[in-house]
């Protein structure tokens, strides 16, 4: 099995963790279907460096992974408050998050 | 006859252990540190295995295993390779692959038609007319096939063990030696993995020089450091089969499969000998020289009376003065070369007056009684010459040195770039992975001065994380390969894929139909994809390939090279086979209650209690309605959900509202995921404004607690989620006595009707356990859902059954729940829901709260409702005497067409008739509309659309 | 019969009957441009050739013909799925399945071997259930067994209540069977490029040209290419090349691992199935045991193998068959496979008039070869997707309208 670095537990078997998808930004809560609809079921899909979600699964953790996913190579991983810094509010004029 | 050589020879063997077994029915004697090849060598039986189209008589060629001609069977295992069996009293080896016995195989009369079986014959045939490749697979399959697998075998044990260290060597060769010191002298934590059974590698039996002293002298020196040295750990006797990400390698080793973290790793593997390709060459009695040096050294074999030593290169002669020592007479060294260079041992070759004959190539072999008999000889450019003028050459033992393919799987498995290189002319490494180092002939030619500093070199880079160097072919001075040791002859029969019977004709008229590319020449011929994988075969096959193309043969590839690197048992890659199950802390007092568990996801769960499903199932359910019972619900999971945004938080994640429910109250939880479909339901309980307890679905709790994990990761809402399944323990008691019941133990909760109405929720102590309760309606009962901590359960369900003796209290499994919900028309997901299925459809429109600004699913939802039903899930119900019932998934239909299908039927005790749950079509489900069900064997059944909840339709009971 | 073989060994020399052609010259313009010469690509070509008198084709590949999930899958052909459009369309595969070896004139060796997959709970026994009430209300032929059949379908299956999932029956579908995949391609390829198509090996698209909604031109490694229309057929790199079509689309690309063992005399007849094990197994003619189990955990772009693929598999195998511990494996390898969210196909036309798409085969698209083609070759000659193909219209997407198949695909993903 390959190695991952957990950014809160440090090498882990690449067994301990779970895939949880291309990191997107969520469209506005209000966003037309379409945008919803994109969201949820297209991808980029890139050959190469991309984003992702990771799950520690013992410790519940998750994080986010730069990985080359040609090579099967983790560049980086780091924890979600890096990119995900204010709480999101769904107020009325359709709050965005980035 | 006795052909064992004398000590020194034989350095494996204990010769004060004699063995016995028996092979093919007859007695073969032999010693303990014999394999069982060896052993049968050792008596002259050189036929061990037959080959699969032709069943020609096959010998052991690379003496290793690294050819597959001597696979045997064992009574408990197929396709055993002879050469790795070591030889143990009792044994009984069969051959395989014949038909008679192994001497006799009536089935090599196939030979004489192998006109008709060229390339790629059975795609040319047997399918006319349409339908006939039935009847002919039939024989085909039984004509394939090598060893029998017996169906009787027992699970055998094997086990799994993980180990690290900073630097592995693999192959102890003067190569992986050297590099073991080196990195272990650095301080690495070094392991040093050896196939064979002793370390040393070529420094065992080959002869590096014209007195054959170097070797041992150096073994000697080596080995003994290394078996010493306190940072050194020695693997022998262990295949490393694989080599896999970030370095690790796959161990297999007696029972055991060792699955080693190496942080850099050094490939001192060696080399492969490969055959000459010449008509017949494939004759017992045909090998390697390296194999035979092996043969007389560790096993005290003595190969032959009259050997011909075929080379292109100065081991042949090598070869030579060991044969000779060994009293065998050596009828002529045949080198390929035109000008073989002068070296000590050829010297010493002439001067012991062995004939040697330059510049030549061979035209065929002699079989006499299936081994060979003799070989016939010429000058090179006539060797392919019809009747050519020839020397044929008596002999019982053909040893071939004509060159050697890198062992390289291990560095292709890590990504590594091997390609041909016409300076050595054969596979090179190009370009090694990261992490991976090298030594020795793995990669290339190389003598055994230039071995040891490669492998000091790699050691010390290993240990000390510096950069991977790649040898300079050039600066190597290594036993040359020769590039075209192939004599294509009129009669053909040279075969280039032993295991696949492929001879040159085949490779090119392979490419003739077309098929363009080493690639598809594989495909197309099958060559390199039988049990050798092409480790003799390939080399030839790219040459061949790129000569027949046009094309040159630098920088072509042979086929990837894949794990295993040598075949390995599925039974060292199960291991033991765990699977956790996951138990309830009350599962001992379910079966001490007789109960017959039943699979629910990772979970064990009671079915029903005693061996008769339909009459527990009846009595229980019957127990709820009319008295009292309890199920333990654990499954269900629990969730923590605290912080001033608990609200927010529970709001975004599921469907309904939950900002106005009360403290003390719970409320039905439903969940959709991103496409609206829905995925969880459950009920949370609240406990404080900024405190919920939520319960899921059983199995269903740990992927929700992750999708919260999930979201609030990017929401960083000020809430925090803990899963407690783990914590807490569930029972539900229910029925209408289940308040006297739970009255009668201690508690400081008020249980009583007008304190503790349905749907509330307390938290208080009872008999002295701290619990939370829940007044729920799953059932329709009066009812107490019981959450107390885990170590407590034991104590609460004792409390409980003890409570409620005097009731009859009667505990029920999910057979009966399945039933008591489906009386009160509650859904369950995952059975009346699938994975598209929208609250809508589900009828479940009632707990989505719209007003909300978002909740998962809310965006998708929107699009999908705007969209025309396409079915609605309704209660049913059937005559009484419906018989037989139909079964869930049986399909609604309307005439042609599929409008739906049930999702829960049961015999309903309480009713007394057949009620269920069904998605039919939307326009029709007025209460009383007729819709028809395909039942079994297609008997079309009318079912009428009921109001749920069937019992109690005004949730009287449940309220008490 | 065995007509051939006799006539080809008695002849003094070996006279080739060419199977694949020879390389051609690329050419500046092209009627219709399939991007993958895989066996959905090459099928496309042999029916717009054969049924549509199309012939102006080049089919490109950047690898080796059928090198990508044609040489690398295992192989299952079967129709057994859950929804009513699969049903029909894998029914429609498996009808042409019957006929190819007769119309190939090459023997696919197509091999009825009866395809069974087993339930280990309730809910798989329920979903089991659906799929053969659907199966027998369009004319397949599938049937749910309990243990007793299931025994005398394969005797060596481990059927003990003691096992950690016993089995409680299966769906048992006879139409089931496998074949040479390679050979599926090389027959379209030979039928295809006899009536006038070009295939175009080591031939990398690099980009497109587009003139409003009209793809104008393909680059290539080798040149740039006029084309009348287009089609991706492309598992592995549907992205990539949608990509530079201005497409996105609802796939991600999964690794996929298989394994064979050395080969042995012949003891299982049926293929075995197991979801809940995520496992499924079957021996070639050949004698070896062909095997796989659910995708990688890890979405990428790879084809390495792993370590604990085989451990979980081969316990899983073990629990189904516990005498095969001395059983050895000889190979694995993996493929790339195009995942989509509902577990079906995206198939037809695209937001661009001439392009047309054939894509999101994940790990279902070898048993569909035929029909792909043949659907695939309508939809190109007609310009529009016939009615078949419309449940897997790239645009159901966009109104959250999935196929509902997920239960279907053999294994867990």
């Amino acid at each position: 099995m390959k190695l991952m670095h957990c950014p809160l537990n440090g090498w882990r078997n690449v067994g301990e963790f779970v895939y949880g998808g291309e990191v997107t930004p969520t469209p506005a809560h209000d966003a037309d279907p379409k945008a919803w609809a994109d969201w949820v079921f297209m991808e980029d899909n890139t050959a190469g460096v991309v984003r992702e979600w990771w799950f520690h699964s013992p410790s519940s953790y998750w994080f986010i992974a730069e990985r080359d996913n040609v090579r099967d190579v983790v560049l980086r991983t780091y924890p979600p408050e890096e990119i995900f810094r204010e709480r999101v509010d769904f107020s009325r004029e359709g709050a965005r998050n980035e | 006859m006795n052909e064992r050589l004398p000590t020194p020879w034989g350095a494996l063997l204990d010769r004060e252990q004699p063995v016995t077994f028996t092979f093919e029915g007859e007695r073969v004697g032999g010693y303990a540190g014999d394999t069982v090849s060896s052993a049968l060598l050792g008596r002259g039986t050189w036929l061990q295995g037959r080959s699969f189209k032709y069943h020609r008589p096959r010998g052991p060629f690379t003496l290793v295993g690294d050819d597959a001609n001597c696979l045997v069977q064992l009574p408990e295992e197929p396709n055993c390779p002879a050469e790795h069996i070591a030889a143990v009293a009792g044994l009984n080896v069969q051959g395989q692959h014949y038909s008679g016995s192994l001497k006799r195989d009536r089935a090599r009369f196939m030979e004489r038609f192998a006109r008709f079986f060229f390339v790629g014959f059975y795609y040319r045939a047997f399918y006319r007319p349409r339908g006939i490749w039935d009847y002919w697979e039939k024989f085909i399959r039984r004509a394939a096939g090598l060893g029998s697998v017996n169906t009787n075998t027992a699970h055998c044990y094997r086990d799994k063990q993980y180990a690290f260290c900073d630097v592995a060597v693999v192959g102890s060769g003067a190569a992986g030696l050297s590099a073991a010191l080196a990195a272990a002298d650095s301080g690495a934590d070094t392991v040093l993995i050896e196939r064979e059974p002793v370390l040393g590698g070529g420094l065992n039996y080959h002869r590096f020089d014209a007195d054959g002293s170097v070797g041992s002298a150096l073994r000697a020196e080596l080995v003994e450091r290394a078996e010493r040295h306190e940072h050194i750990r020695v693997y022998r006797d262990t295949q490393c089969t694989g080599r896999f990400g970030d370095n690790l390698l796959a161990l297999v080793h007696a029972n055991r499969l060792t699955k080693l973290r190496a942080g850099r790793v050094v490939v001192a593997t060696g080399s492969i000998g490969q055959p000459a390709v010449f008509r017949y060459n494939d004759l017992p009695g045909i090998t390697t020289g390296s194999g035979v040096q092996r043969l007389m050294r560790l096993y005290g074999v003595k190969p032959g009376q009259r050997a011909v030593c075929v080379t292109a290169n100065g081991n042949g002669y090598g070869v030579a003065l060991d044969l000779a020592d060994a009293g065998i007479e050596v009828a002529a060294v045949v080198d390929l070369r035109k000008r073989p260079a002068a070296e000590p041992r050829a010297d010493l070759v002439r001067e012991r007056g062995i004939a040697v004959h330059p510049d030549s190539g061979i035209v065929h072999a002699v079989e006499r009684d299936q081994h060979v008999a003799g070989l016939r000889v010429t000058r090179r450019s006539q060797a392919e010459r019809d009747g050519a003028p020839g020397t044929d050459i008596e002999c019982d033992l053909v040893t071939v040195d004509v060159g050697a393919t890198p062992a390289i799987s291990l560095i292709a498995h890590a990504g590594g770039d091997v390609s041909y290189s016409n300076e050595t002319h054969g596979l090179t490494v190009r370009e090694l992975p990261p992490g991976m180092h090298v030594a020795g002939s793995v990669a290339g030619p190389c003598s055994l001065s230039g071995a040891r500093a490669e492998g000091e070199a790699a050691g010390r880079a290993a240990a000390s994380g510096a950069p991977a160097a790649l040898p300079v072919p050039t600066e190597r001075d290594g036993p040359e390969n020769d590039p075209w040791p192939i004599f294509a002859h009129p009669k053909g029969k040279e075969f280039v894929d032993f295991d696949e019977d492929l001879t040159i004709a085949d490779l090119r008229n392979a490419v003739r139909e077309g098929f363009d590319s080493i690639e598809l020449v594989k495909r197309f011929s099958t060559v390199g994809m039988g049990p050798s994988q092409g480790r003799t075969a390939a080399v030839n096959a790219v040459r061949i390939t790129a000569d027949q193309l046009g094309e040159s043969v630098e920088g072509a590839r042979a086929s990837t090279n894949r794990p295993p690197a040598i075949p390995e048992r599925f039974g060292h890659l199960a291991g033991r086979g765990f699977d956790p199950v996951r138990y309830t802390p009350m599962h001992q007092r379910h079966v001490d209650a007789g109960a017959t568990m039943m699979v629910a996801g990772a979970w064990m769960r009671p079915a029903y209690y005693g061996r008769d499903g339909q009459a527990a199932v009846r009595e229980e359910v019957r127990a709820v309605r009319e008295n009292v019972g309890m199920i333990d619900v654990t499954t269900l999971g629990g969730l923590e959900i605290r912080g001033p945004d608990a609200v927010e938080f529970m709001n975004r994640m599921y469907t309904f509202a939950y900002r106005k429910q009360p403290v003390n109250r719970s409320r039905y939880l439903l969940m959709t995921d991103d496409t609206g479909s829905i995925v969880d339901d459950g009920v949370a309980a609240r406990w404080a404004d900024d405190h919920f307890y939520v319960t899921a679905t059983t199995g269903g709790v740990d992927s929700v607690y992750r999708r919260m994990l999930w979201w609030n990761a990017q929401w960083r809402l000020d809430v925090d989620i803990a899963n407690v399944t783990g914590a807490w323990a569930g029972i539900n008691i229910a029925g209408p006595n289940a308040r006297a019941v739970i009255e009668k133990l201690d508690s400081d909760i008020d249980f009583s009707a007008e304190a503790f109405p349905y749907i509330e929720a307390r938290s208080g102590r009872l008999a002295d356990i701290p619990v939370r309760v829940l007044r729920v309606g799953f059932v329709g009962e009066l009812g107490y859902e019981v959450h107390c901590p885990a170590g407590c359960a034991e104590a609460l369900w004792d409390r409980l059954i003890e409570a409620g003796r005097e009731f009859g209290i009667r505990p029920f499994g999910v057979e009966a729940q399945r039933v008591l919900r489906l009386e009160k028309g509650h859904i369950i997901i995952g059975q009346d829901t699938d994975n598209l299925t929208h609250p809508e459809e589900a009828a479940m429109g009632w707990a989505v709260q719209r007003k909300k600004p978002f909740f998962v699913g809310f965006p998708a939802l929107k699009a999908r409702e705007s969209q025309t039903l396409t079915r609605r899930l309704v209660g049913f119900r059937l005559p009484a005497d419906t018989d037989p019932l139909p079964e869930e998934c049986h399909l609604v239909i309307d005439g042609d067409r599929i409008t739906g299908r049930v999702t829960s039927i049961s015999y309903s005790p309480t009713l007394d008739r057949p009620i269920g749950l069904a998605f039919v079509d939307p326009e029709r489900t007025e209460p009383g509309t007729p819709f028809t069900i395909k039942g079994s064997g297609g008997t079309l059944i009318e079912a009428e659309v009921c109001a749920a909840p069937f019992y109690d339709p005004d949730n009287e009971r449940q309220n008490l | 019969m065995a007509l051939g073989l006799l006539k080809q060994g008695l002849r003094r020399k070996y006279k080739p009957q060419p199977v694949l052609p020879p390389r051609p010259e690329l050419k500046s313009s092209y009627d219709v441009v399939i991007i993958g010469a895989g066996g959905h690509g090459l099928a496309t070509a042999y029916y717009l050739a054969k049924e549509h008198g199309i012939t102006d084709i080049a089919v490109l590949d950047k690898g080796y013909l059928a090198g990508g999930n044609t040489a690398r899958n295992t192989a299952i052909v079967r129709s057994n799925y859950l929804t009513p459009e699969g049903v029909r369309f894998y029914d429609e595969s498996m009808k042409l399945w019957e006929g190819l070896s007769n119309e190939f004139d090459f023997n696919i060796q197509f091999s009825h071997r009866g395809h069974l997959t087993l339930a280990h709970a309730d809910s798989t026994l329920r979903t089991m259930r659906w799929r053969a009430e659907v199966n027998k209300h369009m004319g397949v032929d599938s049937e749910l067994i309990g243990p007793e059949d299931i025994r005398r379908l394969c005797p060596q299956l481990n059927l003990s209540e003691e096992a950690r999932w016993p089995v409680l029956g299966a769906l048992y579908h006879p139409p089931g069977s496998t074949a040479r995949h390679d050979a599926v391609a090389w027959g379209y390829a030979h039928g295809a490029a006899k009536r006038g198509a070009e295939i175009h090996q080591h031939t990398e698209v690099t980009g497109f040209r587009t003139e409003g909604d009209r793809v104008t031109e393909v680059e290539t490694n080798r040149g740039k290419i006029r084309c009348g229309r287009v089609l991706q057929a492309v598992a592995g790199a549907s992205s990539q090349v949608g990509a530079m079509a201005g497409l996105r689309l609802p796939i991600h690309t999964v690794p996929l691992q298989a394994c064979v063992s050395i080969p042995m005399m012949p003891f299982l007849d049926p293929i075995i199935v197991s979801g809940t094990l995520h496992t499924y197994i079957w021996q070639t003619g050949r004698g070896e045991l062909v095997m796989g189990g659910s995708s990688d955990p890890v979405p990428g772009y790879m084809t390495r193998s792993t370590l604990d693929f085989k451990e979980s598999l081969m316990a899983h195998v073990m629990e189904l068959f516990p005498f095969l511990g001395e059983v050895r494996l000889n190979r694995q390898w993996g493929g790339m496979t195009d995942m989509t969210p509902d577990f079906s196909p995206v198939m037809g036309e695209t937001p661009l008039t001439n392009y047309y798409i054939d894509a999101g085969w994940g790990t279902w698209g070898f048993k569909a070869t035929p029909v792909c083609g043949y659907r695939m070759a309508e939809t190109v000659a007609k310009g529009t997707a016939p009615d078949i193909l419309k449940p897997f219209r790239y645009e159901r997407f966009d109104t959250f309208d999935q196929v509902g198949e997920r239960g279907a695909a053999s294994v867990g993903h």
